[in-house]
């Protein structure tokens, strides 16, 4: 009878091919199941198990005594044996110590074999510094990616702080000539980003629209002092050149490859279209104004409303709300008014808040 | 004899086996060596005039190739989450491990440490992002296994959870 094993009949390694061979060249313990928490050993005991088993014996032993680790397992390996399934189930690997401070990798797996509960232990050895070696060289690469990406994050937003300065500096130029102050084009933005906030936006989305909302009058650098400072009602013709603070601000802003200059393009252009069409620069309506910008009306009327100016008294809030209510008829988006009065704590928030603190920039 | 299973969890290298060696043998060593599969210690302590056994699961970090066995918290009577100061990505794995446990173990009493404080300054997680486990009622106690600083607090504080 021709022999079916792998090796060429004349190279055969000389191997001791019994089972007592096989397992104590796996560094394996073959144990038994006497009950629920007993378990008798089949097999010679590797040296490391006999540091362990000195005090239980061989025959009776509670393994999850033993090896705590086991405690965790012996419900799925109940299982198993319970269900008489095919193959093995693995415990996953653990540390034990032994008495001399010696560090073993140990796994243990349950297996149901000619009607027998089966429980195999095994020491990984060589096995399990290859896996730690491994995962080791994964999580080296992993950390060093990490590190990359929060190195890119914390530069990106430094850069981010930096536009937002510039931007607020922009913006600051055009309220000394007129009578808006500093704190109204942050509240702006803040406002702005709250309802951003609010909607979902993503994250960049939110912190472009703070940035952006500001400069929605930063056409008015283009107006002439006679007629942006005039204390009386301007004419015709004064209104037609006042309006066009809408178009020079967009120009000022457009064509640039910066999504949040694109973004105050847009709104300087459109913060003065209004809902139902009336308004300018082109008279367009409803969802066709840009939703950037009739967030941007909205919040710069109840801010305009509820602050004092040199050449007004401040509202209260409770009568600025009832006339914006009014203003949905016509000026502004209903909806957004809607979502505005939703998160008006916020928005309180945001209006104490930047009137004490005189000098705040957004913080992340 | 009152003995306790608690389990360390959380990301990769966030120290939690650091934690346990200067918490059960007063050692630190730097280097870092991951840790595969599971190492149990034990350690005793006073507790109310009472002896107490915890029994400290170091339950390999999670990433993208390993993931928490739910059988590891089997029998535990609270549990730690390590976060890595320097990592904000070891926060939202935190709080995903905490939802996790949560919903596999229930509510038990649970601690999380803000490891690596002696790297305080290159700390990339800001309070606000702790706040809403503050408000939960958690608490948050920095730690560092290399300056021995909140670690015995850390495992008291938790031991205290679980009465007597």
């Amino acid at each position: 009878m021709s022999c079916s094993c792998i090796w060429p009949s004349n190279s055969a390694p000389d191997m001791d091919f019994s089972l007592p061979g096989l397992f104590g060249a796996l560094d394996m313990a073959v144990f038994l199941r006497r009950d629920a928490d007993s378990f008798s050993l089949h097999t010679q005991p590797p040296v490391w198990l006999l540091l362990y088993l000195h005090q239980t014996g061989h025959d009776n032993c509670s393994l999850a005594t033993v090896f705590p680790y086991l405690s965790c397992f012996m419900e799925d390996a109940e299982q198993h044996w319970q269900e008489q399934r095919p193959g093995l189930l693995p415990s996953g690997s653990w540390i034990e110590t032994d008495a001399f401070g010696n560090e073993l990798a140990l796994e243990a797996s349950a297996l149901w074999v000619d009607g027998r509960a089966v429980l195999l232990l095994q020491n990984l050895g060589k096995k399990y510094i290859d896996e730690v070696s491994q995962l080791q060289h994964l999580r080296n690469g992993l950390l060093e990616q990490e590190k990359l990406e929060n190195e890119v994050r914390r530069r990106t937003l430094k850069v981010k702080q930096r536009e937002e300065e510039i931007a607020i500096k922009l913006v600051s130029l055009t309220s000394y000539r007129d009578e808006e102050t500093g704190t109204h084009v942050k509240r702006i933005g803040l406002y702005a980003a709250a309802m951003a906030k609010a909607m979902n936006w993503p994250d960049q989305q939110v912190d472009d629209i703070r940035i952006a909302a500001p400069m929605h009058d930063i056409g008015k650098i283009g107006i002439p002092d006679r007629i942006l400072l005039k204390k009386g009602k301007l004419t015709d013709t004064e209104f037609a050149i006042m309006k066009r603070h809408t178009e020079i601000g967009a120009k000022m802003l457009q064509d640039s490859n910066i999504p949040v200059l694109r973004m105050a393009a847009e709104i300087a252009l459109r913060h003065h279209e209004k809902w139902d069409g009336s308004g300018y620069p082109h008279g367009i309506a409803g969802e066709d104004i840009p939703i950037t910008a009739r967030i941007t009306s909205i919040v710069d009327i109840y801010d305009a409303l509820v602050h004092e100016r040199v050449y007004k008294k401040a509202m209260s809030e409770k009568e600025a709300l009832a006339l914006m209510q009014d203003m949905t008829r016509s000026h502004l988006d209903p909806n957004l008014f809607q979502l505005f009065l939703e998160i008006l704590p916020v928005m309180r928030r945001i209006r104490q808040e930047v009137n004490e603190i005189d000098d705040l920039l957004v913080s992340y | 004899m009152i003995q306790k299973k608690i389990c360390l969890l959380g990301s990769f290298s966030v120290g939690k086996t650091s934690l346990i060696r200067r918490y059960v043998d007063s050692l630190f060593n730097d280097r870092y060596l991951t840790t595969v599969g599971v190492k149990i210690d034990k350690k005793q302590l006073q507790l109310n005039g009472q002896e107490m056994t915890l029994m400290i699961w170091d339950i390999a970090g999670e990433d993208a190739f390993t993931s928490i066995r739910t059988a590891y918290l089997r029998g535990m009577a609270g549990y730690i989450i390590v976060v890595d100061g320097t990592r904000p990505q070891s926060l939202e794995v935190a709080l995903s491990i905490h939802q996790m446990v949560q919903e596999s173990a229930g509510d038990l009493p649970v601690v999380f440490a803000l490891n690596k404080a002696d790297l305080k300054h290159q700390w990339q997680i800001d309070e606000e992002k702790l706040l809403p486990l503050r408000q939960q009622g958690h608490a948050v106690i920095e730690t560092s296994a290399k300056w021995d600083q909140g670690v015995n607090e850390l495992f008291l504080h938790l031991a205290k959870q679980f009465g007597t």
